[in-house]
């Protein structure tokens, strides 16, 4: 089975002898007006009828539209100030190289992880992420209520935000010492469940590439069966940091993601230019970092979320992008704007779950309350869209039902988006000592999943 | 419509040249500089209201400011000869995104708004060293420094410049707003900030505020 890289160092030496440009020019000259001209050319509309898109040529039109622009913008350089470029001859090259299939985590644990269809009836890959910080003293925790779960096959892990009682600076040696609390902890909560080969997406409490190398040990940290991100820069911008980590993850040898998240309302404009951005990104990810997969979270400039209904059409319009035209494998990242314990955030995460699945993404679900508050996110709501994931695969949902449900979902949660509840935390919501949801969380959860399926939402039990 | 509305509209379509052309025509049918620079900063606060409620988006927003921008430079000389006690903003803005964060859009988004109305920023980038900030304050004489962290592990980037103004002595010398995704009105109040703002618009309130206080009005 092939992987990347692709061409890494021919691709790399182009940092510095690619154009040079000061950023604010590259983003004047090329990236607005290249997004702007190729969301004109091929007649992009956005339709707020249909929250999950049900039309290929849309489809079709985004992913061409997402090359055009992408050729015509390339990656911006933030520490050579320069212009990262690509041909459409490496980009076909590279696409075909995918094989749009890996095998993650290690021994009993491992699982396949594929390029889905759209309307799939191969469930999910299900990568469960509150992507928030917790204290440290329930970090630990906190992982095995996550690891608990039955239909996780992967875990991007609560981050840490303090270190032996001290905050974690940024590129700071509390930075090294916090990640590898992350990697200890996740590995020795993975082998307490029961799932030491399970894979990792770690670690998170990593942003500086020394962090991340740091952590890169079979032994006691991340192995070669797990897998790592490495961001791009809103918009189409790297560094030399980044693509340091994007080096080391090949030749450490474990899988990368690219970590991209297009800003609706910033310079990609409306949902139109957020959809061929967030389509951009994929190549980016190819061909810039060689990744073996797409870590998408288009988010909200205002509400930093991704549930709101422009927000899902961009997701299913991207996702069935990439879906019809590449065997590239990619997870849909939800950001919700209610918090843990509300019917918000349940509401919302079935909106996305569904929106995604049915549209050929994997799940890597899901960030509550708007990705601001410590504490405040709980396994049940991944467990839900997971459930949900599995539901609409299995049941061979359409996309046409999936933006009927979608539709009835939204009514009951986006007029209520811009001040949404932030909810509880998890120690309100789990007896955290078990690591198992409190009573109270538990009957809340039955009564949602009951009231969904009443509305049609498909379980797969 | 008469010639100072065309102006407007020119400025809030961001089309620069249309725009300069017409300052010339609309002083020369008797309007003053500072009645033009008072509609066009009316103008200019109706873009940002339309940005926040998401009306237009950030590209649009961009050519209406920096329309603006390159209007002043044309008007603010013809302002001078009208009077000499015109209202000139006077305040000096040091901006960055603290050390270890490299993530600008917020505090680009922020320093445009700023810029077309009116104020001195001196933009510092990202990744910017606390103590590079404070030295960069001292020496550009701003009166106020705004500071931008878009992570929980940089956020302290902003604490770390409130201390190191207090260390050299210089804390009343500036005043210090903060913003950026995990920040909020607890954060400013708990590390000592003068003002949070929780988006752009906000940020350019919020600095007019200061400076009122700052002024004793």
């Amino acid at each position: 089975m092939g992987t990347p890289p692709y061409r890494i160092w021919e691709i790399v030496s182009r940092s510095d002898i690619g154009e040079f440009m000061e950023e604010k020019e590259f983003i004047k000259k090329k990236l607005i007006p290249g997004v702007q001209s190729a969301v004109k050319k091929y007649e992009i509309k956005y339709d707020s009828t249909f929250p999950v898109n049900v039309d290929d040529s849309i489809a079709d039109a985004v992913w061409n539209a997402a090359v055009e622009a992408f050729l015509s913008i390339g990656v911006y350089n933030k520490s050579t100030h320069r212009v990262i470029e690509f041909t459409k001859e490496e980009l076909n090259e590279a696409f075909l190289s995918l094989t749009g299939q890996y095998i993650f985590g290690a021994g009993k644990d491992a699982r396949p992880f594929i390029a889905r269809k759209i309307e799939d009836k191969t469930p999910p890959f299900m990568i469960y992420s509150p992507d928030i910080t917790y204290d440290e003293n329930d970090h630990f925790k906190a992982c095995v209520a996550y690891l608990k779960e039955p239909l996780l096959d992967g875990i991007c892990a609560p981050i840490l935000e303090n270190f032996f009682g001290s905050k974690i600076s940024s590129h700071s040696p509390t930075e090294l010492g916090g990640s590898l609390m992350h990697a200890m902890n996740l590995r020795e909560a993975a082998r307490l469940v029961g799932k030491p080969g399970i894979h990792l997406v770690a670690v998170g409490t990593a942003e500086a590439d020394s962090s991340q190398i740091h952590v890169s040990n079979p032994e006691y940290g991340i192995r070669p069966t797990d897998s790592r991100l490495v961001a791009s820069i809103a918009e189409l911008e790297t560094n030399n940091e980044m693509m340091n980590k994007a080096l080391h993850y090949h030749q450490y040898g474990c899988y990368s993601g690219n970590l991209a998240g297009a800003i609706y309302g910033g310079y990609a404009g409306g949902a139109e230019g957020t959809a061929v951005l967030q389509t951009a990104y994929h190549l980016m990810g190819n061909l810039l970092y060689s990744c073996h997969y797409e870590q998408n979270f288009p988010f909200h400039l205002k509400y930093n979320s991704n549930t709101g209904r422009e927000m899902l059409w961009i997701v299913s319009v991207y996702s069935q992008a990439i879906a019809r035209n590449t065997k590239m494998p990619q997870t849909s990242n939800g950001f919700a704007n209610a918090g843990p314990g509300t019917k918000m955030l349940y509401y919302e995460t079935a909106a996305h779950s569904i929106a995604s699945t049915v549209s050929g993404a994997n799940l890597w679900e899901i960030a509550p309350a708007k990705n601001k508050y410590h504490n405040r996110a709980t396994p049940l709501e991944c467990r839900l869209a997971a459930e949900i994931g599995y539901g609409t695969a299995m049941s061979g949902m359409t996309r046409k039902e999936a933006n009927r449900i979608v539709n009835v979902l939204l009514e009951k949660y986006e007029e209520d988006i811009p001040e949404a509840p932030i909810g509880k935390t998890f120690q309100e919501m789990y007896d955290v000592e078990k690591a198992v949801p409190q009573k109270e969380a538990l009957d809340q959860y039955k009564e949602v999943v009951s009231e969904l399926k009443n509305m049609g939402v498909p379980f797969p039990y | 419509m008469d010639t100072k509305q065309i102006l407007i509209n020119a400025m809030k379509s961001g089309e620069i040249e249309k725009s300069i052309e017409l300052i010339t025509k609309v002083l020369g049918e008797g309007v003053s500089a500072t009645e033009i620079v008072n509609s066009l900063t009316r103008a200019i606060r109706e873009v940002g209201d339309a940005f926040e409620k998401f009306d237009i988006f950030l590209p649009q927003m961009m050519m209406a400011s920096e329309a603006m921008i390159e209007i002043m430079k044309v008007l603010e000389p013809k302002i001078k000869e009208e009077s000499s006690n015109s209202e000139k903003r006077s305040t000096k803005i040091v901006m960055a995104t603290v050390k270890g964060d490299i993530h600008e859009i917020g505090k680009d988004i922020v320093i445009l708004l700023l810029r077309a109305n009116r104020f001195d920023v001196l933009d510092m980038g990202g990744d910017a060293d606390s103590l590079e900030i404070v030295k960069t304050a001292e020496r550009e004489k701003a009166n106020l420094i705004g500071l931008s962290a878009l992570m929980t592990t940089t956020m302290l980037g902003q604490k770390e410049v409130i201390e190191i103004l207090k260390k050299k002595g210089l804390r009343d010398k500036f005043k210090v707003i903060i913003g950026g995704a995990p920040t909020s009105q607890n954060w400013a109040d708990n590390i000592g900030a003068d003002g949070w703002a929780g988006d752009a618009s906000n940020a350019v309130r919020a600095v007019e505020n200061l400076i009122k206080i700052d002024k004793g009005v």
